[in-house]
């Protein structure tokens, strides 16, 4: 069965750190891989790093980029990869977008599954205290 | 259809990695399983890690199991034991 790839891209260790956690919760991630750019790398050999993830991935149906912050340099280099059905970027990359990407089905489009992604990341913010709001005034009635 | 309540027994509650090792057993059968937490009304597919976490049960939480198909005898039994079983970690 082709996945789609992923690639976590992001400032510092925070991509490996996404990659660690989700392969400790799912199991092991052959699809999907990470790219921590430093601080102070310059921006063609971040450009050659991602472009070898890529490579690294692929099984022939498109990748997944993940990058950590709209406007950030990991998506900016990021998105000079942008070509439709074949590289996709959503950013604002957390745990719950990653385990998705590790866990979706055969059928799913790399565009697809970029939606998905993006919605789940979406989704999965919750404002804790909020969910216990409704069950403490339950309680007081 | 088999349905039945089922309780979170581990400490930690339906956590995630209880809840990956729930969809992994969830997909060895070919039954549509799901769980729903009655108190809130949320309801997740057995095969999604997100969605269970997204029940937020914690330990000592009731749920409302529903198993539906050819092996659905077999997965509930499967299911029922490892939330009695507390995950491995009880």
């Amino acid at each position: 069965m082709k996945k789609v790839g992923g690639v976590i891209v992001s400032h510092g260790q925070v991509a490996n750190e996404l990659l660690a956690a989700a392969e400790t919760v799912v199991g092991d991630l052959s699809h999907i891989t990470a790219v921590s750019i430093g601080w102070h790398d310059d921006v063609e050999i971040a450009k050659e790093e991602i472009a070898r993830a890529i490579k690294h991935v692929s099984q022939g149906i498109g990748v997944l980029l993940m990058t950590d912050m709209f406007g950030g340099t990991p998506t900016n280099i990021s998105a000079m990869f942008l070509k439709e059905n074949e590289v996709e970027i959503v950013t604002g990359v957390n745990l719950p977008m990653v385990i998705k990407l590790a866990s979706h089905s055969a059928e799913t489009t790399l565009s697809e599954l970029a939606k998905d992604v993006e919605e789940q990341g979406k989704q999965a913010i919750y404002r804790t205290g909020a969910l216990l709001e409704p069950q403490k005034i339950k309680k007081d009635a | 259809m088999l349905e039945g309540s089922i309780k979170v027994t581990n400490p930690l509650g339906l956590h995630a990695r209880a809840a990956a090792q729930l969809v992994k057993l969830a997909n060895t059968f070919s039954s549509k399983i799901t769980v729903k937490r009655p108190d809130t009304n949320v309801e997740a597919d057995a095969n999604s890690i997100l969605g269970l976490l997204a029940l937020a049960a914690s330990t000592g939480t009731t749920l409302h199991l529903r198993v539906e198909g050819e092996d659905e005898q077999q997965a509930f039994d499967a299911v029922e034991s490892i939330f009695k079983m507390g995950f491995g970690e009880i």
